[in-house]
């Protein structure tokens, strides 16, 4: 339709946009208000470093990965997994004498193997990256089943944990923990390179309209291969940092991360002014579910009560979100 | 063609003082439509000037802020599709419509399917969709087939038979040539007429004033909502009739340029694909506009995608500047300077959901790079710039390209090559779907780009199109160039002869 | 006037349905085969018993399937932003729990039928809601909604099994006519009445027409959010069904759901393989979810380990879908 009297109507509707925009942060600001009002222990420093350090680094690094794939178009459910194989080799290296950083390296290359199957399934073979992830998801399930004699973890003993992983888990840099430091840098990282490299306008574009993308002569298979190494690696990171701090390898621990990624990085998209999934947003949501998480534990919820509040907190922010976009689409 | 007297029965249609208003956008400003029984009335307008409100306003899918419809001398009031359906007027949609994965007898009667103790009777559907149809067209369909295994024409009938089925007093055909070669649009017209003599009353919408001249007994114009004339195509030449549309004369539709062709830029030896193209071999100079054209299955198509490496060839070269290249994908081709302005402009062309300038800016991102970053005002500067030098026509680089008129849609496309600064464009129907003015507007680029020294390659099945723009006309039959025309020796009718194998090769 | 006989679309047409027509072919040859393959090196494989076992093992997790076949028709293919319901397992973890509960809390069959049945349709409106009145994306909502229920599940079972063991309960774990376990004939009587229902009658077309090509049905007059809605209600009641027959086999409630999801999830997807026009169907998703169970039974009987069972339905998805996207791959 012609727009010639567009801009003031676009003009109208630019307030309402910022303020459903700012939903997120709202959402997060009320519930640590509400924290803050109904316990004196939540808004202390050592209680907001232990909900950092605890309930956020883990799931902010997972999210991160998640992000990326979501932002390209697709979705990896094997994040858990290359979680896992991370962990996997990283602790079992360790265990069988190998120095610190090789067993890091391993690790890492364990994760990225996760990610490079992901990466042949969807690219090479065409299939849809829900599907392709998920079949990755069983069969590294199977892999960790097979190598661990059906679930068993393997624990470090104390003297076998190298210093280089206790700071690396419980270490803090300038009084700041080392892990807060980590995902700090990783945050970072990704909301440039997602924004403004080129590679991250390339794969936006490719989640927007892959086929444009295709038909504008933009390397999408390349791209493509990358965004999946990329978040097998970042959950490896997760896996590695997660060894580190409970000085084991538990198999399939990875898996519990999953929903609650996917879950934050759409929140997080409502931080988008077209709904894209992003980084800051996903960092917002991982907090909204940390804080949260910690806030009903403080005032005495029930541990079940607990991940009921959380999910309904999740519904009505998705609701808010969504119906808002709707009624601004309606205008 | 032979005028119905309407003065004696009251018109099948009237529509009066039509007022529809969308948030701040106003796009029916008391718009009026009457249309006689049992002719064929077209509507036409630029896109922006209420046609398809107005038709969505008669679906029952808008209801009017102000206005009265009547519909055979009774005013309707309140219209809901379900009641649209019931006062017998049908549309033919410009998108198909149709499911997929169903058969034909499913297809025509969704939402009436004929039972059997409360089970689907799919034999006797099928049997009746088929017996329609050939009843109706005289055409036999594949047995068995779902609608994805037809073809956009067969398509078409089946909707048409659809329609039909509901035993409609009004049928209303929404730019239904759009994706149909010469002969189908033949077929449909022929169609159509035998429906007016049926007794059902015809509105017809579409871009193509050679139609409209062709098929409607009358024609409306409407302009920013309104009603600017009703009159007879047979008494107002299609030149009156766009100047109408736009208030002002476009001058010569085909503006002629005068360009030397320079170096060859790209040069076509013995290129095959099965099983549509057999052998093409050309030569694509700087600073000319060679116009393909050729039947569906003619191997134009084909052509296309192996030229933007979206194929491989079975045999042939294709050379660049002497150069043979390997063309294993569009990355390839883009990196040697090609272009592609895409036929499925929403689909392949434009990213509907992103803006003008993250569509401009698309295929060029490494221009505007510095120490890693992309750097978002200098996008914005060449974005700004390209939205100034096409004329494109909206509110600013963030607007969301869903936003935008079909013809300015086109010409973010043209602008995200241009930032590329592409050599070698190929445009592939790039006027379909696209009001008369910004036609001229895209021709007018299209001159710039070859004054400019890029080469064309402009695929189109409007042969008026052709013979005005291109300097020469490569005519495809049956994969094979049947024929190449220098422009001035090209009508339109010599065009069709030659792509439907009427002639003989010379 | 002559009549002209037309070609389908080319060559491309044919391809295509000789594909589809060999995958599915393909499939049905490879289920065979299984069977075949295990009646050879597996003891007792080839018993009624085993056989009619295996069908009532299998009813759970194809009732579930059934409930995400019909979401998953009604919502369109496209796994992300199309239909699923991702809340099926935890909505029979907490009806099995709501069911297991009110028997321990004294309350008869009756009562706790109609309860377990309103919580899973409760669950199924929650979904409803939020798909089709808010717009939420159904892998959102349905993944919101599943921590909800999963959550409350929690809440009533404190993380223990309850059990519960009626009469009523016991006749349905129990073996029927004809020997065939109780388990069994549900599941064949569930899967005829849907399969009629979604294949062969009006609502059933206008259902696959909602979901394939949404602007379609809209043009046809059909209430699209009406059918999607009713989907996950349908989904929802399917799953409170799971949950009573979950509670009799297991004799009570069970925790952790997650096993559960993805194997309904492999179910519904392999299901597609096994239709004619490669769409979802109930009559694949029956035929997938046997395949399943056969595969789990035969591994079992042959002593290997359970461990390789995750891995190969993994490779069994990653085949199918390779398959059919070359096939549609061909066609684009």
């Amino acid at each position: 339709m012609a727009q010639a009297t567009l801009p003031t109507a676009q003009h109208r509707r630019r307030l309402p946009d910022l303020v459903f925009q700012m939903g997120l942060p709202l959402a997060l600001l009320l519930v640590v208000l509400f924290f803050a009002w109904s316990s004196p222990a939540f808004l202390v420093p050592s209680n907001l470093e232990s909900v950092l350090v605890n309930n956020f680094t883990l799931l902010a690094i997972v999210s991160i990965a998640m992000t990326l794939a979501v932002a390209s178009g697709g979705i990896d459910l094997s994040v858990g997994t290359a979680l896992d194989f991370a962990s996997l080799l990283f602790v079992s290296l360790i265990a069988a004498g190998q120095p610190f950083g090789i067993a890091l390296l391993a690790g890492l290359l364990g994760g990225l193997a996760a990610g490079l199957f992901n990466a042949f399934l969807i690219v090479a073979l065409g299939i849809t990256p829900f599907l392709a992830t998920l079949g990755t998801l069983f069969i590294g399930r199977s892999v960790q089943q097979l190598t661990t004699g059906g679930g068993i973890p393997i624990y470090l003993s104390k003297a076998k944990v190298p210093e280089a992983a206790t700071f690396l888990a419980h270490g803090d840099i300038l009084g700041i923990a080392t892990p807060l430091w980590v995902v700090a840098s990783l945050i970072i990282l990704f909301t440039v390179l997602l924004r403004a490299t080129p590679f991250g306008r390339r794969v936006t574009a490719i989640g927007v309209q892959p086929a444009v993308a295709w038909y504008s002569g933009l390397p999408v298979r390349r791209d493509l291969v990358l965004v999946y190494l990329l978040s097998a690696l970042v959950a490896a990171v997760a896996g590695l940092m997660l060894s580190a701090t409970v000085n084991a390898y538990v198999p399939s621990s990875g898996n519990a991360f999953l929903l609650n990624a996917i879950g934050a990085t759409f929140i997080g998209t409502t931080l988008d002014r077209r709904g894209r999934p992003n980084v800051p947003g996903t960092v917002l949501g991982v907090l909204l579910l940390a804080v949260v998480a910690n806030g009903l534990l403080l005032i005495g919820w029930n541990f079940y009560w607990q991940q009921v509040g959380t999910g309904v907190l999740i519904f009505l922010v998705l609701v808010a979100s969504f119906a808002s976009r709707r009624w601004r689409k309606a205008a | 063609m032979p005028s119905t007297d309407h003065s004696a029965a009251p018109p099948a249609l009237a529509m009066h003082g039509l007022i529809k208003d969308f948030g701040g956008v106003r796009a029916l400003d008391g718009a009026e439509f009457e249309v006689g029984p049992g002719e064929i009335h077209g509507l036409v307008g630029q896109n922006g000037a209420g046609k398809s409100t107005l038709i969505k306003v008669l679906a029952g899918i808008y209801r009017p802020d102000e206005g009265r419809i009547a519909i055979d001398g009774q005013p309707v009031t309140d219209l809901t599709p379900h009641q649209v359906d019931q006062l017998g007027i049908q549309f033919i949609h410009q998108d198909r419509l149709l499911v997929p994965s169903f058969t034909v007898g499913e297809a025509v009667f969704l939402g009436r399917e004929h039972t059997a103790a409360g089970l689907l009777a799919r034999r006797r559907m099928e049997r009746e969709a088929r017996a329609l149809i050939t009843e109706q067209f005289g055409v036999e369909l594949p047995k068995g087939a779902l609608i994805s295994e037809l073809t956009t024409a067969q398509q078409q009938l089946v909707q048409i038979v659809r329609a039909l089925a509901q035993k409609p007093r009004i049928l209303v055909f929404d730019e239904p040539t759009a994706a149909l070669v010469k002969r189908e649009v033949d077929r449909l017209f022929a169609i159509i007429e035998r429906l007016r003599g049926q007794g059902i009353t015809i509105v017809y919408i579409s871009h193509y004033l050679q139609e409209i001249e062709r098929l409607c007994d009358r024609v409306t114009v409407l302009r920013n909502g309104r009603h600017v004339g009703t009159v007879s195509p047979a008494a107002t030449p299609a030149r009156e009739i766009a100047r109408m549309m736009v208030a002002r004369d476009l001058g010569e539709l085909f503006p002629k340029r005068q360009v030397a062709p320079g170096a060859p830029a790209l040069a076509v030896r013995n290129l095959a694909r099965r099983p549509h193209l057999q052998e093409v071999s050309f030569t694509l100079r700087r600073g000319e506009i060679l116009g393909v054209t050729g039947l569906l299955g003619s191997g134009v198509k084909e052509l296309v995608r192996l030229l933007f490496g979206l194929d491989r060839p079975d045999a042939g070269q294709i050379e660049f500047g002497g150069q043979v290249a390997t063309l294993g994908n569009p990355a390839a081709a883009v990196a040697r300077g090609m272009a592609l302005v895409p036929e499925d402009r929403r689909g392949q062309g434009v990213a509907l959901d992103a803006s003008v300038r993250d569509n401009t800016t698309l295929a060029s991102l490494d221009r505007f790079v510095r120490g890693g970053l992309v750097r978002r005002a200098e996008e914005d500067g060449e974005t700004r710039r390209l939205i100034e030098e096409l004329r494109i026509r909206t509110p600013g680089p963030d607007t969301a390209v869903r936003d935008l008129s079909g013809g300015n849609q086109q010409k973010v496309v043209i602008a995200k090559w241009l930032a590329r600064r592409s050599e070698v464009y190929l445009l592939d129907e790039p006027t379909v779907g696209v009001d008369i003015a910004a036609k001229v507007e895209i021709y007018r680029l299209i001159g710039e780009l070859v004054e400019r020294g890029a080469a064309v390659l402009l695929v189109s099945s409007d042969l008026d199109e052709l013979a005005g723009i291109a300097d020469r006309i490569l005519v495809l039959y049956r994969g094979a160039v049947v024929r190449e025309l220098p422009a001035e020796n090209a009508s339109s009718d010599a065009l069709l002869a030659w792509s439907t194998g009427a002639m003989e090769a010379a | 006037m002559s009549t002209v006989i037309e070609q389908a679309g080319g060559e491309r047409a044919d391809l295509r349905r000789l594909g589809a027509l060999a995958l599915r072919a393909g499939s049905l040859l490879a289920f065979v085969a299984v069977l075949v393959f295990f009646s050879a090196t597996a003891p007792f494989f080839l018993s009624f018993f085993n056989f009619t076992n295996v069908i009532a093992q299998s009813a759970i997790l194809a009732i579930l399937a059934f409930g995400m076949t019909v979401v998953i028709i009604g919502g369109g293919g496209n796994v992300v932003t199309g239909g699923i319901d991702l809340s099926v397992a935890a909505n029979l973890g907490l009806c099995a729990a709501v069911y297991a509960a009110l028997i321990q809390a004294g309350q008869g069959d009756a009562t706790a039928i109609l309860t377990t049945m309103a919580t899973g349709l409760a669950v199924g409106a929650a979904n409803a809601f939020a798909v089709v009145a808010v717009g939420i994306l159904p892998l959102l909502a349905t993944l919101a909604v599943m921590n909800v229920a999963a959550g409350l599940e929690l809440v009533l079972t404190e993380n223990t099994v309850l059990s519960a063991s009626t009469p009523f309960l016991m006749a349905i774990n129990n073996v029927g006519p004809f020997g065939v376990p109780n388990l069994a004939w549900i599941l064949l009587v569930v899967a005829v009445v849907l399969i009629l229902l979604v294949q062969f009658t009006p609502v059933g077309l206008r259902l696959q027409a909602v979901g394939e090509h949404r602007e379609a049905a809209r043009a046809a007059g059909l209430p699209v959010a009406r059918y999607v809605a009713a989907t996950y209600l349908v989904s929802g009641l399917f799953a409170a069904l799971g949950a009573i027959l979950s509670v009799a086999y297991l004799s009570g409630s069970s925790t952790g759901s997650a096993e559960l999801l993805l194997g309904v999830v492999v179910t519904a997807l392999l299901g597609v393989v096994f239709s004619r026009r490669l769409v979802p169907t109930i009559g694949g998703t029956l035929l997938a979810a046997l395949f399943i169970g056969f595969l789990g039974n035969g591994f079992q009987l042959l002593n290997i380990s359970s461990y390789w069972v995750s891995g190969v339905q993994g490779a069994l998805i990653l085949l199918v879908v390779a398959a059919t996207s070359v096939l549609r791959r061909k066609e684009s």
